[in-house]
């Protein structure tokens, strides 16, 4: 970074001293090196004071066994990997609580992505004034707290007045009212429809920016050599999009990854249904709910590197070495 | 200049060297405490009007001890984390309310001040209501002065009991009679209803069968809900959704709040809800005035079945500064006036043995049986910060849903129950 900036030519004086270099010049380019980081100072204090420090804490925390005593106390209490120990040796992990959140991320990131673009397609090829329409109708569902959209989800599900369940007994698809969130099948499909619907709009305004970008140019002459809306949107559309799509799949994989409202205000999702603990709820239970914080603290840290090694692989595979 | 600051610090520390020889040398009263301040945290929401509640409060301490008073209101939802964020920081309240399952963790970790000998200075123990007590204490300890309680009971409409010629349940084979007989006449209701993520609403059949949640035996805990008795109790509940058909499907995911819920909006006949619940069914639907009434839980075959005596202590924080004064506003709340007054406009009973046994003499039915339920069959959980681990990681919940749902059996949903139970509360 440094050799970029050049030193300012030293004063006009200066050609005339038989040994130049010693005092003023160096003084200078250490001025000059330094001034970078100076300017960044005011902002990396900040952020180590913010960031930093708590991100140390938790490290720290998750290497003991810390409650509300040790709270009050102030003392700590190290007990080593301990706490990584029981989370790796937990049956629940391996069992239900992986397979659920990685399962879900999955589907998640896949819908909302595939949803998003096709919106995004759809609003590139609008007028103006319907561009605006359909653009603020999927504003209203990003703005959406997620809170309030569970609970839409969860009235149309309920089993006993829900509007899905009355609809498939009015066709006679069902006999009886089934409760779909105690199946753990069911009861994800339904968090999935929530969170498409939650986090699609975001895809699609950004996928759409990046849509206006495309050279028309590019398109025009791709057509000219006899290419089909598929092959234009495959072949020339999505290339350029490369960066927008890592972009949106990198933080729809953390947002999915980490649901924690949409399942535990859920029926049954707040851990009353161990089917369906995900790794939100089942840290906030077996950590927060019991004041275990340094367990806690423990699965904060292997969701970080689990979340920090995906991102790696995704930026690898998606972006060329050069556009690094 | 530092000569002229001299003196006014010698000043300084001689007037701050008086107060507290001020604050020392009153014991017992805690009087003369003019220009201090009580904090003070309180759960919002149990009394409509709390507010002109505590005007009032506020002004007879000013009276009776010359401080301030300083009400905070606080959100039950927040409440626990904002105790433990405060704890953290040293910037607890000197006096708050604290949930009756609450006391005993904030007292294991060491941020309550005991009151054992406050207690015993006033002569006030004998008079206090048992189950709170219990839930107050902590090794041998009184760390939760019982303000106030509330009991779940069984809740019924009397508009169609009455209808159909139906009485109070006195016993199992009741509930079932009277169940089937409405579920004949009004198959659109709830007969009773089973939700399947309220613990509070299973321990009275556990009880109430002669089963024990958890025991301790010297140093372990041992659970009791996988013993026969316990498993019958489970049974005989679950039984009502999974055999008799009483609930419904939805009920397996509800919570205390839906059973609220529905039976306000008429769609429930029977169901196990608390003392605080009836002002808020009449709230939400003013057409079901006088159409429901309480009954003690029955037993198995009669008698009352314990039911979890909840409500809330007020605890004096190991922060406060003057614990003369800290004691004087606890006083002052949960004894005579104060107290009485506070149960009148909450619908809570209050923490004195004295003046809760003026409210049985009642003859509301819906504060008569709850009174009865309370003195009679008032329980409580385990005592021990653990059980609240067992709580938050609703292992009880996770069992009933688990039968209602037809995930497991009784035999097996009580066993895994039991033996998580054990694991939790004997530290692994």
């Amino acid at each position: 970074m440094s050799t970029t900036i050049q030193a300012p030519t030293p004063a006009p004086g200066g050609s005339k001293t038989p040994r130049p270099g010693v005092g003023p010049v160096q003084r200078n380019r250490l001025i000059a090196s330094s001034r970078p980081w100076l300017l960044l100072a005011p902002a990396l204090a900040v952020l180590a004071v913010l960031l930093l420090w708590p991100l140390i804490r938790v490290l720290l925390f998750s290497l003991q066994d810390y409650g509300l005593r040790e709270i009050v106390s102030g003392e700590s209490n190290w007990i080593g990997l301990a706490n990584y120990g029981e989370i790796l040796a937990d049956p629940t992990l391996w069992g239900v609580v992986l397979p659920n959140t990685v399962g879900f991320a999955v589907l998640a990131v896949a819908g909302t992505v595939a949803l998003g673009t096709g919106v995004a397609v759809l609003m590139a090829s609008l007028g103006g004034f319907w561009r605006t329409v359909v653009g603020s109708a999927i504003m209203i569902a990003w703005a959406m707290p997620a809170v309030t959209g569970t609970y839409v989800w969860v009235w149309i599900f309920d089993a006993d007045r829900g509007i899905f369940n009355e609809a498939l007994q009015a066709v006679g698809l069902q006999d009886e009212p089934v409760n779909w969130f105690t199946n753990r099948f069911s009861f994800y499909a339904i968090v999935l429809l929530n969170v498409i619907h939650h986090g699609f709009p975001f895809v699609a305004i950004t996928v759409l920016a990046g849509l206006l970008g495309v050279p028309k140019e590019m398109l025009e002459a791709a057509e000219m050599d006899g290419a089909g809306p598929w092959r234009r949107f495959f072949q020339v559309i999505v290339p350029n999009l490369r960066q927008v799509f890592s972009v949106v799949i990198i933080l729809s994989t953390i947002w999915d990854f980490k649901v924690f409202a949409q399942v535990y205000l859920m029926p049954g999702g707040n851990g009353t249904n161990r089917e369906a603990l995900n790794l939100g709820v089942w840290s906030y239970v077996e950590s927060f709910g019991q004041n275990r914080y340094g367990f806690g603290s423990a699965i904060a840290v292997l969701l970080t590197v689990l979340l920090l090694i995906i991102t790696v692989i995704y930026v690898r595979a998606l972006l060329k070495e050069d556009e690094l | 200049m530092k000569k002229r600051l001299l003196p006014v610090a010698v000043l300084a520390t001689a007037v701050f060297g008086l107060t507290a020889c001020a604050g020392g040398s009153n014991d017992g009263d805690g009087s003369n405490a003019d220009g201090q301040t009580l904090d003070v945290w309180i759960m919002e929401g149990t009394n409509p009007d709390s507010e002109a509640f505590f005007d009032e409060v506020g002004d007879a301490f000013t009276e009776e001890t010359g401080a301030e008073l300083n009400v905070e209101f606080v959100q039950w939802a927040d409440a626990h984390d904002r105790f433990v964020t405060s704890i953290a920081g040293g910037t607890t309240p000197d006096v708050a309310e604290t949930g009756t399952t609450w006391t005993a963790e904030f007292a294991d970790a060491g941020a309550l001040e005991p009151i054992t000998d406050f207690v015993a200075d006033d002569d006030l123990g004998d008079d206090l209501v048992e189950g709170l007590v219990e839930s107050g204490t902590y090794d041998d300890e009184l760390y939760g002065m019982p303000w106030y309680a509330g009991v779940r009971s069984l809740v019924y409409r009397s508009d169609i009991f009455e209808e159909l010629g139906l009485e109070a349940p006195q016993s199992w084979d009741d509930i079932v009679a009277a169940g089937d007989a409405i579920k004949a006449a009004h198959p659109e209701m709830l007969a009773f209803a089973v939700p399947g993520d309220a613990e509070f609403g299973v321990y009275p059949w556990v009880w109430g069968a002669g089963g024990e949640v958890s025991v301790q035996n010297g140093d372990t805990w041992e659970s009791g809900l996988a013993s026969p008795e316990s498993q019958e109790g489970i049974g005989f509940y679950t039984g009502l959704a999974t055999e008799h058909g009483f609930s419904s499907a939805g009920a397996t995911t509800w919570k205390e709040t839906d059973v609220l819920d529905n039976f306000a909006q008429g769609n429930v006949a029977m169901a196990l809800m608390g003392s605080w619940t009836p002002a808020a069914i009449l709230e939400k639907n003013a057409d079901l005035d006088g159409k429901f009434a309480a009954a003690p839980i029955p037993g198995k075959d009669g008698g009352i079945a314990p039911s979890v005596l909840g409500g809330s202590h007020l605890s004096m924080f190991s922060t406060a500064e003057n614990t003369d004064l800290a004691w004087s506003f606890i006083k002052l709340m949960t004894t005579g006036e104060f107290a009485e007054k506070w149960g009148q406009e909450t619908g809570y009973f209050p923490g004195q043995q004295s003046l809760l046994t003026e409210t049985m003499d009642s003859d509301d039915p819906l504060v008569a049986p709850f009174a009865t339920q309370l003195v009679d069959g008032g329980a409580s959980v385990p005592v021990t910060p653990t059980f609240g681990a067992v709580q938050a990681k609703k292992t009880t919940n996770t069992a009933i849903q688990a039968i209602l749902s037809g995930q497991k059996t009784v035999e097996e949903a009580t066993s895994d129950a039991a033996k998580e139970m054990d694991e939790i509360m004997n530290g692994n």
